[in-house]
């Protein structure tokens, strides 16, 4: 997550809203759908992508 | 999903043709930022694009493409029997069908069928089904099958979701009867509920969202985008999420009504839609990627044209001179996806052909 975020090892926590982090893009967006896919294994639908305003909504999308 | 096999029709030759025009994506530094370029580059894989002006429309592409194609062949156009063009970019809006003004244009004979349709990603490998259905139901022996699309048009200049993907092309496949031929299978599947995610909403004053002077108005959207109605809009992320949950198990089922294994197939033409997609699809389909061919860093997303554009820039000297076992597969608007297994080669497959912009019909 850090590294798709583009931010240092440990210093992201659950709490970080994502509209405060630059690189929240559409980019990242796409990012994360691709690896929910490929290292959970979870079809993340971009409504529910969408609807996360925290880093650990985030984690909750992939830890179902 | 629905499967096909046809047996006796073979795929003869193929040829691509793109605008000599080229438009280097870094050139867009100026109105995007040179990170956001770099960044976009990266993740889509497009370098450049093949690049017409209004006036080169997807007809005269698929034109010169088959007009090529023909002479390698060594076909009179008088010996073609029916005409298929698949496309997005008609010449005329509804009235008349382009494929009846390229029966003209190409000089095939008044007894030859020829009819539109209107598909993109999908296009060219749902165009190879319904020639080869044709051609098994109707005892027609040869059929040109013209796939293409200027989508580089439809696309607001001002929208980095889309103004840097996007290229031209236009294609052209020639289909053949032949007992011998080896079994072509197909494998189709359509799911509209995705219309919106892909589409140029406003039409022409009589569609569903009539043209009027407030859909040409470019309004500031999420990202700092701007796009009118009657611009392409793109929905990267329901797209992508749509390719995962559809393309893996398309694959699988054109392979298992095959009967052939992911390992003996020498290459997966998929469509060029990006590379960041491609890549992802690849690795979680656990395919080789130098079985995956790219021509997205030179023409960029051309629609339907990008699997035969693949197969003419990065497998021609393959597919000239020996028997491929290739799976094509496209996918995206509508949504709309096939994919089909073909043993082809050797074939007439030119180098990608450049248009100049004095080869436009001028009617």
């Amino acid at each position: 997550m850090e590294e798709l975020l583009e931010v240092d090892g440990g210093t992201l926590q659950a709490t970080v809203e994502l509209k405060s982090l630059e690189q929240w893009d559409s980019l990242a967006f796409v990012s994360f759908l691709a690896m929910a896919d490929s290292k959970y294994s979870v079809k993340v639908a971009p409504s529910e992508l969408r609807a996360c305003k925290t880093v650990g909504d985030l984690m909750k999308l992939v830890s179902k | 999903m629905a499967t096909t096999k046809i047996q006796g029709v073979r795929i003869a030759g193929i040829a691509s043709a793109v605008p000599k025009t080229i438009r280097d994506i870094a050139d867009m530094a100026d109105k995007f930022g040179v990170e956001d370029v770099q960044k976009i580059i990266k993740s889509t894989g497009v370098e450049r694009r093949h690049v017409g002006s209004p006036k080169l429309c997807c007809s005269d592409l698929c034109c010169a493409a088959a007009k090529k194609l023909l002479q390698d062949l060594n076909w009179e156009p008088a010996s073609v029997e029916a005409l298929i063009f698949v496309s997005q970019s008609f010449d005329f809006l509804c009235v008349p069908a382009t494929s009846c003004v390229l029966q003209m244009r190409l000089g095939l004979p008044k007894t030859a069928a020829a009819f539109d349709v209107a598909l993109g990603c999908s296009g060219h490998v749902y165009g190879l089904w319904i020639a080869a259905n044709l051609m098994a139901g109707s005892g027609f022996s040869r059929v040109l099958l013209l796939a293409g699309d200027v989508s580089s048009r439809f696309a607001s200049s001002q929208d980095r979701s889309t103004a840097l993907l996007f290229g031209d092309g236009g294609t052209a496949t020639a289909l053949e009867k032949d007992a011998n031929a080896p079994v072509l299978t197909f494998s189709l599947g359509t799911d509209g509920s995705g219309w919106k995610n892909l589409i140029v909403p406003a039409g022409v004053q009589w569609s569903r969202i009539p043209r009027n002077a407030d859909t040409q108005i470019r309004q500031k959207t999420e990202a700092n985008n701007w796009r009118s109605q009657e611009d392409l809009f793109m929905d990267g992320a329901e797209v992508f999420a749509f390719t995962l949950r559809e393309v893996p198990p398309l694959i699988s089922n054109v392979l298992a009504a095959s009967g052939w294994t992911r390992d003996e197939v020498d290459y997966f033409v998929f469509h060029q839609a990006n590379k960041f997609m491609l890549t992802h699809l690849a690795k979680s389909m656990k395919l080789p990627l130098p079985k995956v061919p790219f021509s997205l860093k030179e023409y960029g997303n051309t629609s339907s044209a990008s699997v035969p554009i693949t197969i003419n820039s990065e497998l021609a000297e393959a597919i000239r001179t020996r028997p491929l076992k290739l799976l094509l597969a496209g996918f995206g608007v509508g949504y709309s996806w096939a994919a089909c297994t073909a043993i082809c080669g050797p074939i007439v497959a030119p180098p990608v052909i450049l248009v100049n912009e004095s080869e436009a019909w001028q009617c």
